[in-house]
């Protein structure tokens, strides 16, 4: 588990970051599910940022989609930030799924922050 | 790329728990980095065996007591890739795990593989064969875009 950590960043005024490295798959999905509700919890805006994840499969993108549903449905705000040197093994699933603006997916983990702290701001 | 040695063939059996998917991949990358394979490609190879071996995990047993197969061909045209079970088969029936599933599997696989087989029926297992070439063309998921013929709104 120590190779693919998710971990929650508070550092940001408003809005959580769930930190996610490494490959993630059905065996972690349900941590990454169960960080996705703490920061839910904490009633700010979410950043999921990806940028040091090598690998997502499926599972991901459905811990990541429910989690943006939940925000919405709560007003808070929820962005995913991928940085700007992309690993494949995210960004292809991103672009087949077309789930770039859905989600939406930016850059860098400070331009998330900033949309996330928009309630509301995910999917517009 | 010519393959002069005889063809390298691999067989993983293993229970199918989610754990074993990484184990999968790991297995996987060392076999197209020794055929010298894109990154790309790997990618994509990454990516279509691990929704495989997640169908798997998720759809083949009842019970926490089936096995996973993973095999890996190498001939002149590429890597083929085959991902079985010996469970009940392809059946509509609810997943195993709590959260709903995004459907996504199948069309994934097919958008990333060059060519891709299906088979099994009732009590016979499935089984899922998937062939990466060593040279690409054209991009194959070009072809099949899922973008546009799913709503991830309905997911949840």
């Amino acid at each position: 588990m120590d190779a693919n950590p998710i971990v929650l960043d508070e550092t940001a005024d408003d809005v959580v970051v769930v930190v996610v490295e490494g490959e993630h798959d059905i065996y972690t999905a349900p941590t990454l599910r169960e960080r996705l509700d703490e920061a839910l919890s904490r009633g700010g805006g979410i950043v999921v940022d990806l940028t040091a994840a090598t690998f997502v499969d499926s599972s991901v993108l459905g811990a990541l989609l429910d989690a943006r549903r939940r925000a919405i449905e709560a007003k808070q705000g929820y962005v995913v930030c991928v940085g700007e040197t992309v690993e494949p093994g995210v960004q292809r699933i991103l672009d087949i799924t077309g789930l770039v603006p859905v989600l939406p997916v930016l850059r860098g983990r400070d331009e998330a922050i900033e949309a996330a702290r928009s309630p509301n701001g995910a999917g517009t | 790329m010519i393959v002069t040695e005889p063809a390298p063939e691999v067989l993983l059996t293993m229970p199918a728990r989610p754990e074993g998917v990484g184990v999968v991949r790991q297995a996987l990358a060392g076999m197209a980095d020794a055929l010298d394979f894109d990154a790309s490609v790997l990618a994509d190879m990454k990516m279509a065996v691990t929704e495989a071996c997640t169908n798997v995990v998720v759809h083949a047993y009842e019970e926490d007591a089936g096995v996973l197969e993973v095999e890996m061909l190498a001939d002149e045209a590429g890597l083929t890739i085959v991902v079985r079970d010996h469970g009940s088969g392809i059946q509509p029936r609810p997943a195993r795990s709590e959260p709903p599933a995004l459907g996504l599997g199948l069309p994934l696989i097919a958008a990333l593989s060059d060519s891709f087989e299906l088979r099994g029926s009732a009590g016979q297992g499935t089984e899922v064969r998937m062939t990466f070439s060593y040279a690409r063309g054209d991009d194959p998921a070009d072809s099949v875009r899922i973008d546009g013929r799913w709503d991830p709104d309905a997911a949840g």
